[in-house]
C-alpha cells in the first residue's frame, strides 16, 4: 500500500525509468532502522515505510493523509514548530533537528530528523522528504554520561571548541575553579592561566599539542576566580567528528596543590639537608684546622710550662725549700694532666669525623699491641682463642682495648691487688669481648652516664683520668658497627663487653 | 726542650767544616729550652737562631745581615721546626734541596706534628724527624735523606 502511494507520487513527477524507480521504492519500504516518508507541500503525509511504522507506531493506512504535526508535543505545537521546520526546509532546502516526538501510544521518543524540500524542474515545491531516526537510547546514554561528568567533583571536566572557548562545565570545575557554568561558558580557557604563562603563549601551545598528537598532558599553576593559584594536573584530548574533523577538546583538570606542596616540601627538605651536609663538610674542615691549632697552640705553652718547671727544679733546686719544690711539682703534674686531656679530646673528636677503614683483624694480634703499652701486665690475664677475627679499624680497636684494660686496672680499692681478665668468644656472626675486673664496681644507675665525655664518678685525686676514655670506647665501637655495655654492681667488680662483626 | 737529645754533629759532607748549628724555631720558649738542653748535654757547638723560614734562607744564602760568612758560617746541621710563619719548614726543605752549595747539609726536624701526612711529606728531604712531646721527644724516623 505504501509503495503504491509512493509510486503514484513518483509517477506524477514523470520520471524516466519506471523499473529502477520501483527498485528504489521497494528498498525504502523495507528499511526498518529509518523512518522514511513524504509530505506534501502543506505537511500532509503521503507515503510511509516499515521503519516509520516501527518507530512511530502507526500503520500506513492509519496515517497517510494525516498532518505530520501529529507527532509533536503540545508545547511544540503551541510554538508552531512543525510549520517553522517546513518553512526553513522550503527556504534552505534542508532542515535538521533533534527533539522529543510522540508515538501512537502517547510515549515520547528522541528523534533525529532531516527534512528535505522536493521541487520539480521548474522549482515548484512538490513536498518534503523526511528521514527519522529513533535516538532515544543514545540520548539516554549521553544523558547518563553527562550527569556522570557533571556530578564529578574531584575533577574539573569541561569541553572547549576549536578556539578554546568553553562549551560545557561540570561540578568539579565549579568547585576547583570557582566559576559557575553560566558565567564561564563561552569564555576562553586561557583565563585560567597565569599572566606569565599567557604571555609565553602556553594556552595556544597546549591546544596545538592536543591538535597535533591528539593529546596533551601537563602540570602547572593555574588561577581560580578569586585570583588564588592552584597546582593543576591537566589532560587535554582532541575530539573529532565522524569525518575526522576537529570539533573541539575535552579538558580534565585535577587540583594537585596538596601533592605539589608535599613534593615541594620534600624537595625543600632535601635541599636543606644538602646544605647541612655541605655546611657539615665545611665544619669538618674547620674542626680539622681547629684540631691542628689545638695541638700546636695549646700544647706548645704546656710544653713551656712543664719544661721551665723542670729547668727551674734542675738548675735552681738547691735554692728552693720543700714548699717551693712542691709547687713546682704541682705545676708540672697539672701541665702533664692537661696535655693528656688535650690529647684525649683530639682522639675523641678525631674518632667522630675521620673515616675508619675496616678490615679483618686477629683479636690476639690486636691485644698484643695493647700489652706493650700496659704498665701492670702482671695483673692482666688474656684468654682469647687463636684465630678469632673481627672486622674493625686496627688503631681504634687497639685504643678501645687499651682504654678498657687500663680502666679495669685503675679502679680498684686501695687494699686490693687489681686483676683483669680479657676473654672473647664467637656468638653467631659477632665476636664478644669481655674485660672483667675485681675493682670497686659501678652502680647500675650510672651505667649509661659513664660513657659520656667528661663523666667521672670519682675525684681525679682518687682515680686520675680525663673522663674521656670510656667515651672514646663507645664512639669507637659504634663507628665500627659494634655494641658496647657493662655488667656491674657497686663493690662487685665490673665487666665491660663489646661486640664486633666476626670476620 | 726538657729532653736529653744528644746531638752529635758529624756533618756528612758539609761545604765547609764548621761547628754551627742553625736552629730554625719560631717559639721563643722552645728555642730557650733547646739551648738549655744543648748546654746540659755538653754540646759545645755555636747555635744560630732563625725565627722563620725567610730568616733561615737569608742565613743560608748569606743575604742581608748575614753577608759576613766569617761571622756567620754555613751550619754543620740544621734543626728545623716545621710550622713556621711566612715560609714553612716543608717549603724551606724543598728550596734547600735544590741549592747546589748547601743541599747536603743534614737536617733534623723537631715538630709537634704526629700527623703521618706531615711526616711523610718531608721523609725524603730530611735526615731524621723528632716529635716534640711533653715528656720525651719521640723519633718518627731516622735515615739517610735522598740526594
Amino acid at each position: 500500500m505504501a509503495n503504491r502511494n509512493l509510486t503514484a507520487m513518483r509517477k506524477r513527477e514523470a520520471s524516466s525509468d519506471p523499473d529502477s524507480e520501483l527498485v528504489l521504492v521497494r528498498l525504502v519500504d523495507a528499511v526498518e532502522d529509518y523512518g522514511i516518508f513524504l509530505l506534501d507541500s502543506r505537511g500532509y503525509i503521503t507515503t510511509w515505510n516499515a521503519g516509520a511504522e516501527r518507530i512511530n507506531g502507526y500503520k500506513a493506512e492509519e496515517i497517510i493523509g494525516q498532518h505530520f504535526s501529529k507527532f509533536y508535543r503540545k508545547e511544540d505545537l503551541d510554538s508552531d514548530k512543525p510549520g517553522m521546520e517546513l518553512r526553513i526546509a522550503a527556504e534552505a532546502g534542508h532542515f535538521q533537528d533533534e527533539g522529543w516526538r510522540i508515538r501512537r501510544d502517547g510515549s515520547r521518543f528522541w528523534a533525529s530528523v532531516v527534512i528535505t524540500a522536493v521541487r520539480d524542474e521548474q522549482g515548484t515545491l512538490l513536498g518534503f522528504g523526511k528521514i527519522l531516526r529513533d535516538r532515544t537510547e543514545r540520548r539516554r546514554a549521553e544523558q547518563h554520561y553527562r550527569l556522570l561528568i557533571e556530578g564529578v567533583t574531584d575533577y574539573a571536566i569541561f569541553s572547549l571548541d576549536v578556539e578554546g572557548n568553553i562549551t560545557s562545565w561540570n561540578t568539579g570545575a565549579e568547585r576547583i575553579k570557582q566559576y559557575a557554568a553560566g558565567e564561564i561558558i563561552g569564555q576562553n580557557f586561557s583565563r585560567f592561566y597565569t599572566p606569565e604563562d599567557r604571555a609565553a603563549g602556553l594556552p595556544q601551545k597546549v591546544l596545538a599539542t592536543a591538535r597535533a598528537s591528539g593529546h596533551y598532558e601537563g602540570e602547572g599553576w593555574r588561577i581560580r576566580k578569586d585570583g588564588s593559584r592552584f597546582w593543576a594536573s591537566v589532560v587535554v584530548t582532541a575530539i573529532y567528528d565522524e569525518e575526522g574533523q576537529l570539533t573541539g577538546f575535552s579538558k580534565v583538570t585535577r587540583d594537585n596543590t596538596e601533592r605539589k606542596q608535599l613534593l615541594d616540601q620534600i624537595h625543600r627538605h632535601t635541599e636543606e639537608l644538602e646544605i647541612q651536609i655541605r655546611e657539615r663538610e665545611a665544619t669538618n674542615a674547620d674542626l680539622e684546622s681547629f684540631s691542628y691549632s689545638v695541638s700546636h697552640d695549646l700544647r706548645a705553652p704546656l710544653r713551656a710550662i712543664e719544661g721551665f718547671a723542670t729547668a727551674m727544679r734542675e738548675d735552681y733546686g738547691r735554692l728552693l725549700d720543700d714548699t717551693a719544690k712542691d709547687y713546682l711539682d704541682r705545676i708540672s703534674s697539672a701541665a702533664v694532666r692537661m696535655n693528656v686531656l688535650v690529647q684525649d679530646l683530639l682522639d675523641y673528636s678525631r674518632l667522630s669525623r675521620v673515616e675508619l677503614p675496616l678490615e679483618p683483624i686477629t683479636l690476639r694480634s690486636a691485644i698484643e699491641g695493647v700489652l706493650g703499652q700496659v704498665e701492670d701486665r702482671e695483673h692482666l690475664e688474656v684468654e682469647i682463642p687463636a684465630g678469632l677475627k673481627v672486622v674493625a679499624n686496627h688503631p681504634t680497636l687497639v685504643q678501645v682495648l687499651y682504654n678498657l684494660i687500663c680502666n679495669g686496672l685503675k679502679f680498684h680499692a686501695p687494699d686490693v691487688v687489681p686483676h683483669v681478665v680479657v676473654t672473647a668468644e664467637k656468638r653467631d656472626n659477632q665476636v664478644r669481648v669481655e674485660v672483667a675486673d675485681n675493682g670497686i664496681g659501678i652502680e647500675p644507675a650510672h651505667h649509661q652516664r659513664i660513657f659520656q665525655v667528661f663523666e667521672r664518678l670519682h675525684g681525679a685525686e682518687a682515680y686520675p683520668g680525663t673522663g674521656i676514655g670510656l667515651a672514646i670506647v663507645k664512639r669507637g665501637i659504634e663507628r665500627m658497627d659494634g655494641k658496647v655495655g657493662l655488667q656491674s654492681k657497686l663493690g662487685e667488680g665490673a665487666k665491660f663487653w663489646f661486640e664486633l662483626p666476626s670476620a | 726542650m726538657p729532653y736529653n737529645a744528644r746531638l752529635r754533629t758529624h756533618p756528612v759532607m758539609p761545604p765547609q767544616v764548621t761547628d754551627i748549628i742553625l736552629l730554625v724555631e719560631d717559639s721563643d720558649n722552645d728555642a730557650q729550652l733547646t739551648m738549655r738542653a744543648f748546654g746540659r748535654s755538653g754540646v759545645e757547638n755555636r747555635v744560630r737562631l732563625a725565627r722563620d723560614g725567610e730568616e733561615a734562607i737569608a742565613y743560608l744564602t748569606g743575604l742581608g745581615k748575614y753577608t759576613d760568612r766569617v761571622k756567620n758560617p754555613l751550619p754543620a746541621v740544621i734543626l728545623l721546626d716545621l710550622s713556621l710563619p711566612k715560609f714553612n719548614g716543608y717549603q724551606l726543605m724543598l728550596w734547600l734541596r735544590t741549592q747546589p752549595e748547601i743541599k747536603r747539609i743534614p737536617v733534623v726536624v723537631l715538630s709537634e706534628s704526629e700527623n703521618s701526612a706531615d711526616i711523610g711529606a718531608v721523609a725524603d728531604l730530611v735526615q731524621s724527624y723528632w716529635i716534640k712531646l711533653n715528656e720525651k721527644p719521640r723519633l718518627a724516623f731516622h735515615g739517610k735523606a735522598g740526594e
